[in-house]
């Protein structure tokens, strides 16, 4: 009776995405900060190869998290 | 000439509500930055403000009432409208008073349904609509929120575990004004519409608007605005309980809720299965606190705010009956919400009087 009631399918969709985007965004941000972090501390030791690698990384995870922040303004708008 | 009195006072009972939104809710949005030192109070309640007010402007699809699936149309009548309103403001007023996080869309829909119960008996109330977009998303939306958010901060911590901590609390905090931020335009976009609504039901029931007609500028302006001073004028008590009572945060915590919070408010967006910011929020802020440790979660509180969670729909509910119940005492013309309104302005009063005799209870952090 509560399959009929509820939309179960969209109730599905909206948990597993929840946990995708939630986490995802979580991990995609935290990797930026590793990144940028590293970043300044192999150029701290003379390392540069290592601190482009990490920069890049940083760089990459910055903007996917920006990508998911635009995606957000998006489904606001869409709505 | 009665009923443009009724609809003059619907309208100000509406946009009170959304002043209490905004107030009420403001916590959502900053108590997490405001904790985690990510922004200063005033800095933070200011740019809430300002994103609620364009949250109100982004999308125009007003959710045409935030009652329909819930209560039958031919029930809805200005004065069910206003008892209604009169419900969510109560609770709001009560929750906001002991410091508890609740949701306004609850209150709203609670208080809707007790007054349309009150006016057109059991049948008004669509149960089906009633349980499928009101209280399986009310179980379901903590939950999903508590345990992303616990998820969620241990990834941070797995990945920021071993950097310093004042490089990472850096980087989380510049994400959180941005998470913030998302939070402020989804709520300004979700909550201010629901006034929108309510403002926009009230004139075609009146027959000042033809039947599903767009709101007026006017409509839209106004409301933007009452939630905005609203999220201005800071509901410091509720700020204080999401920002430190529930957990002790720390930068990656206060990312993690407020970053899941609002990934889990806009993906649910997205496959059209809202969910309330409120609970939402305070889900993940339980869940980043659970997720460093079980002990880091003020249990004793978060049962305070579930409690009040409980009691939303029917507390809503009771007081907007019983303001129906009220204003029939006195016909259906204009006296009766004039004299409910008279006697809640001096209830409203009296416990602010009350509130400053007995010194400012919350101090601005």
């Amino acid at each position: 009776m509560l399959a009929t009631i509820v939309d179960t399918g969209a109730l599905l969709k909206t948990i597993i995405a929840s946990f995708i985007a939630g986490v995802g965004v979580t991990l995609i941000f935290s990797i930026a900060i590793l990144g940028a972090s590293r970043f300044a501390d192999m150029n701290r030791d003379g390392r540069p190869a290592a601190a482009v690698a990490f920069g890049l990384l940083g760089l990459a995870a910055l903007l996917a998290a920006g990508a998911a922040v635009a995606v957000g303004i998006i489904v606001m708008t869409r709505k | 000439m009665h009923n443009d009195i009724v609809m003059v006072i619907v309208v100000g009972t509406a946009l009170a509500f959304d002043f209490t939104n905004g107030f009420h809710d403001t916590a959502n949005v900053v108590a997490t930055s405001i904790s985690t030192r990510a922004m200063a109070p005033r800095l933070a309640i200011a740019y809430a403000a300002a994103l609620n007010f364009a949250g109100a402007f982004i999308s125009l699809a007003v959710a045409a009432t935030v009652a329909s699936d819930v209560v039958s149309s031919g029930a809805i009548t200005p004065t069910v409208v206003f008892a209604g309103l009169i419900g969510a403001i109560s609770w709001n007023l009560v929750t906001w008073y002991f410091g508890l996080p609740s949701s306004s869309s609850h209150a709203l829909i609670g208080g809707v349904v007790g007054a349309a119960f009150a006016a057109a008996g059991p049948d008004a109330v669509l149960g089906d609509g009633l349980v499928g977009k009101v209280l399986i998303p009310a179980v379901v939306a903590p939950i999903v929120a508590f345990v992303v958010g616990g998820l969620a901060i241990l990834v941070s911590y797995r990945v920021v575990g071993r950097l310093k901590p004042g490089q990472v609390g850096r980087g989380y905090r510049l994400g959180q004004v941005v998470s913030g931020g998302l939070l402020a335009l989804a709520h300004g976009t979700n909550d201010a519409q629901k006034t929108m609504g309510v403002i926009t039901l009230a004139l075609v029931t009146n027959g000042s608007l033809a039947a599903g007609a767009d709101p007026p500028t006017w409509v839209i302006v106004s409301a933007a605005s009452a939630i905005a001073l609203g999220t201005y004028s800071g509901g410091w008590r509720i700020i204080r309980t999401m920002g430190s009572r529930i957990i002790k945060m720390d930068p990656a915590q206060g990312f993690s809720a407020s970053g899941a919070g609002a990934a889990v408010i806009l993906t649910s967006s997205h496959f059209g299965f809202p969910l309330s910011t409120t609970q939402v929020i305070s889900g993940g802020v339980m869940g980043a606190g659970a997720g460093k440790r079980l002990s880091a979660v003020r249990w004793g509180v978060a049962g305070n705010i579930v409690t009040a969670w409980l009691m939303t729909l029917p507390a809503a509910a009771g007081i907007g009956a019983l303001t129906y119940g009220v204003t029939r005492i006195f016909g259906t013309g204009s006296v009766g919400p004039i004299v409910v309104v008279a006697a809640a302005l001096a209830l409203v009063a009296a416990a602010f009087t009350r509130r400053v005799r007995a010194g400012t209870p919350v101090p601005a952090p």
